[in-house]
């Protein structure tokens, strides 16, 4: 009877358990709440609270509640909750991912934008959030691969003008390298923590600026396995084979060795400037990315802020949600200080911004910053390559067949969806 | 031995019924819905269609199917082995006369008790090639440091390595279980008959704790399996793909590729080798014992 | 003579074998030193070419700073809230069918027995759709009870209790059915006093269980006051870069209750598992 007693005591315990964390909501106020996921975790989501913050003091209509989900499984959540119609009312989509998103799941917003607002956004990033001709969301930021480079290396090298092209990178890399002992290149060519997609965002730059593309123009066909893609392919290899870059380098090791002063040029996008500028004891300088051939387009990703499609749509929260995604964007220059290039007319010309070191530069590098090709397929396609580069990169294969491989495998990729 | 009175099986069904209304809503539901999910082409987001065996077919034509696959059996096959017998002499040595082994029982288990986020980050770190503990103390001694996690020859042993010191404890608890059962009278006759200590190991211990290495066996198997989240977190699968397990690819295929029916068909080949292997480690070795 | 010499070859065989026990034992609880170790330097010290091996500044910087900025304590206590709740269930639920497993010969145990095995061999991932919607439909998504719900249903805790009950005679059970005692008070009056041991083991199980669960929790509870500790933990990890000494402090802390909770309660477990085998 006692055992029996006990039993029943748990089990009201566990119900009641059950029922604290059944019953929620019932807070009252006049304000409009709204929920707000992100994927910025760690250094970036320090910049991004305060703006958030910034945003609630600015106005007492609106309370945003930010709540932040770390990368690797951002987008596990966020599909599993578009799917139920359960997402929060403003998230964070790269507009990469988009085109898995389109179709049902977020709302198009071109009638509840207001024309001033958006003839205030620069057109490239706004037109890559355009799907089937609606828009779908707005761009936050463009985060263009850029390159940073160690002053104090390149002066005891010697280097007093910039390399142009990629045989001068190689040079100047292994002067580096003979005349300090240190690293001339920092590429990351190995995946730890974070993929090797450097490489891939490298890769796809370059052929760029010979003229091509990665993708055929209307993103059916792998289009790399030629000339252009070889000599990327070359240069890459190149680097790793010379000495002058680590091999079985991973991200948050190329990342540490620049922060130590070991390598002198180091290629990342603009989101690591805000950690290398807190960074004691680092002079370094940054400039879009080179020319190392013909041009400097360089690959691009950009964060856009969208509105999930709800069961029960709530106007005064659409409208509320419009006039945030309208305040970040405006307020640009709060999240330039992680690095991040604004989308806005009005805010690259604020005095705020323009006090920011390099950030003028970068958005000469956002014009020319090249979007993620426009396909679903588009995730698998990147990773596989990074992974197919990291290999070619990191044992040195022969560039013609492992670029036909890469080929073949991401044909059959697009082929699938 | 059941008791007379022939109300097993009623009392069966109401025994099991609390487990089995939990297990029902929260496994077998979501597990039907998974089986025919993967008779469609699905993303999660709109409407599926159904193309009947395609998902199947498909993944038979895979290389990087088949090449997770491989991982995973890489996998299995390295720490099943080492992951028993360090349980097994573990258990022998808190089993035994030592005055350490209070104190070895519970340094051998408290890993376990970690989450394997905790284990893997704290790995990672231990092993980061220029940082990391271990390299720092092979460069004081003059060596080179070793690419832990981010070389294809080093990876998969190095997250194996980690998954040891995780999760050798529990086995060693329990063999340490079946260690106990066996009667001291055995051994003591043993020692009168000249038996050296390897000797009461190999023709003893071994032969008696069998149950229990079946046991520990199988659920080896299976965790073994489905190993995902140390490898995600130490290695990402790479370097160059080559330590991504199928967990790893059934999660990626489904949640960042899109393809929810092609996961769930993977997901059902994986549950299915590793239910084949788990009942026929069964009836094997479960026979033999007998 | 030759029995000396043989005293003190066994004297400094068991020297040696002890001394070896001790380096293993210290091997074995390193990685967790380091850990603290790491915890307590600033992150300029972590990442450098110059190895210190304790801290030469010893700060609490980083603990101050997962304490001030995050929901660090409140994380804490939802995993509480989550791990007692699952813990508490899966007994309620296991030791029942574990009964009937071990001692109950009826039609179809081994198909039920091979369906709780096979709980066991499911991927997750192929779960979280479906589950996810599940709870939807019951307008639960965000809550504390969603996130235990589906790690009630322990299969290795039926498989550790169905063990230990196979080990407890029939004899006693025939006696009580003797004397007019049916089922139910059987297992309330025997098996459960006679399991305490297994019963122990199973409770701290599904305990840490639930505490280390990562990401079902991520996916179900939107709030980020709502998490649970292994969640929170896991956004210290930066976007682009990683920060170790921070890192490895929020691991200490989240680590620490459990570790704690373990210490209390070592021998019950440990004896627990190992009293498992009373079975002949």
């Amino acid at each position: 009877m006692k055992k029996l007693l006990t039993v029943l005591a748990l089990l009201l315990i566990a119900l009641s358990l059950f029922a604290a964390g059944a019953k929620e909501e019932a807070k009252s106020s006049e304000k409009i709440e709204l929920t707000f996921w992100s994927p910025f975790t760690g250094g970036d989501g320090e910049f991004f609270d305060a703006m958030i913050e910034a945003f609630n003091n600015s106005q007492d209509e609106i309370v945003m509640k930010n709540d932040m989900v770390k990368f690797d499984d951002y987008y596990t959540k966020l599909t599993t909750a578009l799917a139920a119609k359960t997402a929060p009312d403003v998230i964070v989509v790269h507009q990469g991912n988009m085109p898995n998103y389109v179709n049902g799941s977020l709302l198009a917003l071109d009638d509840l934008v207001s024309k001033d607002i958006l003839d205030d956004f620069q057109s490239a990033p706004l037109d890559a959030c355009r799907f089937n001709g609606k828009l779908y969301s707005l761009p936050l930021d463009v985060h263009p691969i850029v390159m940073y480079y160690n002053t104090d290396i390149l002066k005891e090298a010697g280097i007093t003008k910039l390399p142009q092209s990629a045989e001068e990178f190689l040079a100047a890399a292994k002067q580096v390298k003979e005349k300090t002992g240190k690293w001339g290149l920092g590429i990351d060519n190995t995946t730890g923590t974070y993929k090797a997609y450097t490489l891939t965002r490298l890769f796809f730059s370059m052929i760029a600026q010979q003229g091509g593309s990665f993708l055929n123009s209307d993103n059916t066909k792998a289009n790399f396995n030629n000339e252009m893609g070889v000599k990327a392919l070359d240069f890459l290899k190149e680097a790793v084979a010379m000495g002058v870059n680590p091999n079985e380098l991973d991200y948050d090791a190329a990342m540490n060795m620049f922060k130590l002063g070991e390598v002198a040029f180091y290629f990342n996008g603009v989101w690591a400037t805000g950690t290398l500028e807190q960074t004691a004891g680092l002079n370094f300088k940054a400039s879009p990315l080179p020319a190392f051939f013909n041009d400097g387009s360089c690959w691009a990703g950009s964060h856009t802020l969208a509105i999930p499609v709800q069961k029960n749509q709530d106007p005064a929260k659409v409208e509320a949600a419009i006039k945030f995604i309208d305040w970040m964007t405006a307020n640009g220059e709060l999240w330039a200080k992680a690095g991040h290039i604004p989308t806005r007319k009005s805010v690259a010309e604020k005095d705020s911004f323009k006090a920011l070191p390099y950030r003028s530069d970068y958005v000469a590098a956002a014009a020319v910053a090249l979007p993620t090709p426009s396909t679903p397929a588009w995730d698998e396609v990147y990773g596989t390559s990074s992974d197919m580069l990291e290999a070619a990169v990191t044992k040195n294969q022969d560039s013609k067949s492992a670029l036909a491989a890469m080929e073949k495998k991401v044909n059959e990729i697009i082929a699938s969806y | 031995m059941g008791i007379p009175g022939n109300k097993d099986l009623r009392d069966g069904i109401l025994f099991s019924l609390p487990f089995m209304i939990i297990f029902a809503l929260f496994m077998i539901f979501p597990l039907v819905f998974g089986l025919i999910i993967s008779f469609y082409k699905w993303d999660i987001l709109s409407s599926p269609s159904f193309i009947g065996l395609k998902n199947y077919l498909d993944l038979f034509k895979d290389e990087k199917f088949y090449s997770s696959l491989w991982h995973t059996l890489e996998f299995v096959l390295i720490t099943t082995p080492v992951l028993l017998f360090l349980g097994f002499v573990m258990a022998l040595m808190v089993t035994g006369k030592s005055p350490l082994k209070g104190l070895m029982e519970t340094v051998f288990f408290v890993p376990y008790i970690f989450s394997m986020t905790v284990v893997s980050t704290l790995w990672a770190w231990l092993m980061q090639k220029d940082f990391g503990f271990f390299n720092q103390v092979i460069k004081l001694c003059g060596g080179t440091g070793v690419s832990w996690l981010t070389s294809e020859k080093n990876a998969m042993w190095s997250v194996s390595l980690a998954t040891f010191w995780w999760t050798a404890g529990f086995n060693m608890v329990l063999f340490t279980a079946g260690i106990k059962q066996i009667s001291k009278e055995i051994y003591e006759s043993a020692v009168v008959d000249g038996a050296s200590y390897l000797q009461q190991v190999f023709h003893i211990t071994i032969p008696l704790v069998s149950s229990t290495t079946v046991l520990c066996l199988i659920l080896q198997v299976i965790a073994s399996f489905n190993v995902f989240g140390q490898v995600y977190v130490m290695t990402g699968g790479g370097p160059a793909g080559s330590t991504r397990v199928l967990v790893q690819y059934i999660y990626e295929a489904g949640f960042k590729y899109f393809k929810m029916g092609y996961s769930a068909a993977m997901s059902y080949i994986l549950f299915l080798i590793i239910m084949i292997i788990s009942v026929l480690q069964y009836v094997l070795l479960g026979k033999k014992k007998d | 003579m030759e029995n000396k010499d043989y005293k003190t070859i066994k004297r400094v065989r068991w020297t040696i074998t002890r001394v070896l026990e001790l380096l293993l034992v210290l091997a074995w609880i390193f990685p967790l030193v380091w850990m603290v170790i790491t915890s307590l330097k600033l992150e300029s010290e972590v990442v450098t070419r110059e190895f210190t091996f304790l801290p030469s500044n010893p700060t609490l910087a980083n603990y101050i700073k997962a304490f001030t900025s995050t929901y660090i304590l409140k994380w804490l206590l939802n995993s509480l809230y989550i791990s007692t709740f699952t813990m508490v269930l899966t007994i309620a639920v296991d030791a029942p069918i574990a009964y009937a497993l071990a001692k109950i010969h009826f039609k179809g145990r081994e198909v039920l027995f091979w369906l709780v095995m096979a709980g066991m061999m499911v991927p997750f991932q192929v779960l979280i759709v479906p589950l996810y919607q599940q709870f939807n439909s019951y307008g639960m998504i965000n809550s504390l009870a969603a996130a235990a719900l589906p790690r009630v249903a322990l299969p290795i805790g039926i498989f550790i209790l169905k063990q230990f009950f196979e080990g407890i005679p029939d004899a006693l059970e025939e006696a009580a059915f003797i004397d007019g005692a049916n089922r139910f008070t059987i297992f309330a009056r025997i098996i459960l006093p006679l399991g305490k041991a297994a019963i122990t083991t199973v409770v701290i199980l599904s305990f840490i269980n639930a505490w280390n669960d990562f990401l079902w929790p991520l996916i179900i509870i939107n709030d980020s006051v709502k998490y649970t500790i292994t969640v929170g933990i896991a956004n210290f990890q930066g976007t682009h870069g990683t920060q170790y000494s921070l890192i490895m402090a929020g691991a200490v802390v989240a680590s620490l209750p459990q570790l704690i909770f373990f210490l209390i309660f070592r021998r019950k477990i440990i004896d627990g598992i190992a009293m498992t085998g009373i079975k002949g």
